[in-house]
């Protein structure tokens, strides 16, 4: 008989694993993308392409391209998780069958 | 003591206190953790060649790894290097399962340094549950803050050393000193130094147990001949109490004491008796705490070792079968590759940018006009001399360029450049080909195509 207080009873809601999950995925994605992306472009060539007056900062335009990246990757990842976890219930009912 | 449980579909967070256990693999976690946060904390610090060994510059946009300098253009290296390592991953995880969740994830050597804080200012165990359920006193919060004390501090020196391999450290430090820190800069290190703490302070084995995508696909490499580790249920059951003194065998009784131990050091919080678990991250402490018991009972060790399914089940375990074939040939070809590529690599880039405001220029005398701007990056160390020349068409020829042109070490020559065809050769259009010679070394070379526009005939 295990005690309970022993086991790893630790669980997470749904929520609160989606949330995650979702923060953490796209985090990974997004570093990868940012590497690819910058790795081709310099932002600093990028000043002019936005606005004429706009001067981009080499570390600052790192860290807005990272967290473009990071957003529109859990934007995507987040939606996905949102639609199927929102799936009308018939469907899941049909899927267990 | 029972408290009314609100109505859940889950069980209610309880910490998990995993609980502190010597043996021979908890030696070799403490050294695997020193040793990678050593040479993480450690590695910014040293210096190659008056620079800082390891610096990954943004702003310039070049890498220094030892004695090696990389360049965007070398982006395929780091992509290469990448599937290196993800294939490693894969031919260690049919080999030797987890090794790499237990022992080297810095998910787990974080945690691992996070407990010793926490062991060091809150103590065993058992104390420390003692102390979580025991109402606020002065003892209480001073335990508490020391804790918070030592993890924020360390968390941040993270922060700051992460910081470190994309500053120049020693600099970074003295804008420390004198409060003299660039904002983004400041906003990494807070962030990395956040993030540090929030998963090896709080989050830890739920890290592996519900973000991990690692830990969610690694069954795809495990088959009957992958390390793991298991629990002898052949030899442990029936398990049970039993006083030193009596046979288990006379008792019908199996070797294992079910004292929890196992259970009670888990720091994912699992039963391992209960076979083989995707929460498991092989960190081998079950192996240590039972190892422990078996000494104290006089039975031989082993109960829960590391063993395969094979060997589980008294047949022959194979290392060398298809999966870990496949994986070292693969593994042995791009290694190979990479190595070649970085050493036959010519330390000299040349780009072609053709002027996009105009096709073409006719001069007097039928002469045929474009231009481009040409742009030569010397990714040696020292200061180096090209000839540029230009090949593809009848008479072409560079107009503009001296014999030679100079690029200091690791610098780039932007250089516009003309160049010019007689008429009746340079109708429509043609590829004509660039290329840089060293002056001091013929195979320090390299050519860049382009097109060259003329009028239609």
């Amino acid at each position: 008989m295990i005690s309970e207080e022993y086991r790893g009873a630790q669980q997470w809601s749904r929520n609160k694993q989606a949330a995650f999950t979702v923060v953490w995925i796209s985090f990974l994605t997004a570093a990868v993308g940012t590497m690819v992306f910058f790795a081709l472009f310099d932002p600093v060539d990028l000043t002019g392409i936005f606005d004429e007056d706009l001067e981009i900062d080499a570390n600052a335009g790192y860290a807005v391209g990272f967290f473009f990246f990071w957003l529109l990757c859990a934007a995507c990842s987040g939606l996905t998780a949102f639609l199927v976890r929102t799936a009308p219930k018939r469907d899941a009912k049909h899927r267990e069958q | 003591m029972n408290e009314p449980q609100s109505a859940s579909m889950y069980e209610s967070a309880t910490k998990i206190y995993p609980r502190e256990i010597g043996g021979r693999f908890d030696k070799l976690s403490k050294l695997a953790t020193v040793t990678l946060l050593g040479l993480f904390y450690v590695l910014p610090w040293i210096n190659w060649d008056e620079r800082q060994a390891v610096l990954f510059d943004l702003p310039a946009r070049k890498f220094y790894i030892l004695g090696l300098t990389l360049w965007p253009q070398d982006f395929p290296f780091l992509a290469l290097l990448l599937i290196i390592a993800a294939l490693s991953l894969f031919f260690f995880t049919a080999l030797a399962g987890r090794l790499f969740c237990g022992f080297a994830c810095p998910q787990t050597v974080w945690t691992e340094a996070f407990i010793w804080m926490e062991q060091f200012t809150e103590g065993t165990r058992s104390q420390r549950m003692k102390l979580d359920n025991a109402p606020w006193s002065l003892t209480k919060f001073r335990k508490k803050a020391s804790k918070q004390f030592l993890w924020i501090t360390f968390s941040m020196w993270t922060g700051f050393t992460f910081v470190g391999y994309f500053t120049a450290i020693r600099q970074l430090g003295l804008d420390m000193i004198a409060l003299n820190v660039g904002g983004w800069t400041l906003f990494w290190g807070i962030f990395y130094g956040f993030a540090t703490y929030g998963n090896a302070g709080y989050m830890r084995e739920q890290v592996c147990k519900y973000m991990c995508p690692y830990a969610r696909f690694q069954s795809a490499m495990f088959d009957k001949d992958t390390l793991i580790i298991s629990y002898d249920e052949e030899r442990g059951e029936l398990r049970g109490g039993r006083k030193r003194s009596v046979d288990p065998k006379e008792a019908g009784l199996g070797d294992c004491i079910d004292c929890q131990l196992c259970v009670q050091v888990c720091p994912t919080g699992i039963d391992i008796r209960e076979g083989l678990q995707y929460e498991c991250i092989a960190c081998a402490a079950c192996i240590d705490a039972c190892d422990s018991i078996m000494d104290k009972m006089n039975y031989p060790r082993g109960l829960v070792r590391y063993t395969t399914e094979h060997g589980l089940h008294h047949e022959t375990t194979k290392v060398l079968r298809p999966r870990t074939l496949v994986y070292a040939t693969l593994l042995l070809v791009l290694v190979v590759g990479l190595v070649t590529a970085m050493v036959t690599r010519t330390p000299v880039i040349l780009d072609v940018i053709r002027d996009r405001n105009s096709l073409y220029r006719e001069l007097p005398g039928d002469i045929i006009e474009n231009i481009y701007t040409i742009k030569i990056i010397n990714q040696s160390n020292t200061s180096r001399s090209f000839a540029l020349s230009v090949s593809g068409l009848d008479g072409i020829r560079l107009d503009g360029v001296g014999d030679a042109v100079t690029v200091d070490g690791g610098g780039v020559l932007s250089l516009p450049v003309r160049v010019r065809v007689a008429r009746e050769d340079a109708y429509g259009i043609s590829n004509i080909d660039f290329a840089v010679v060293a002056t001091d070394d013929d195979s320090v070379a390299v050519i860049e195509d382009s097109r060259f526009l003329g009028p239609t005939p």
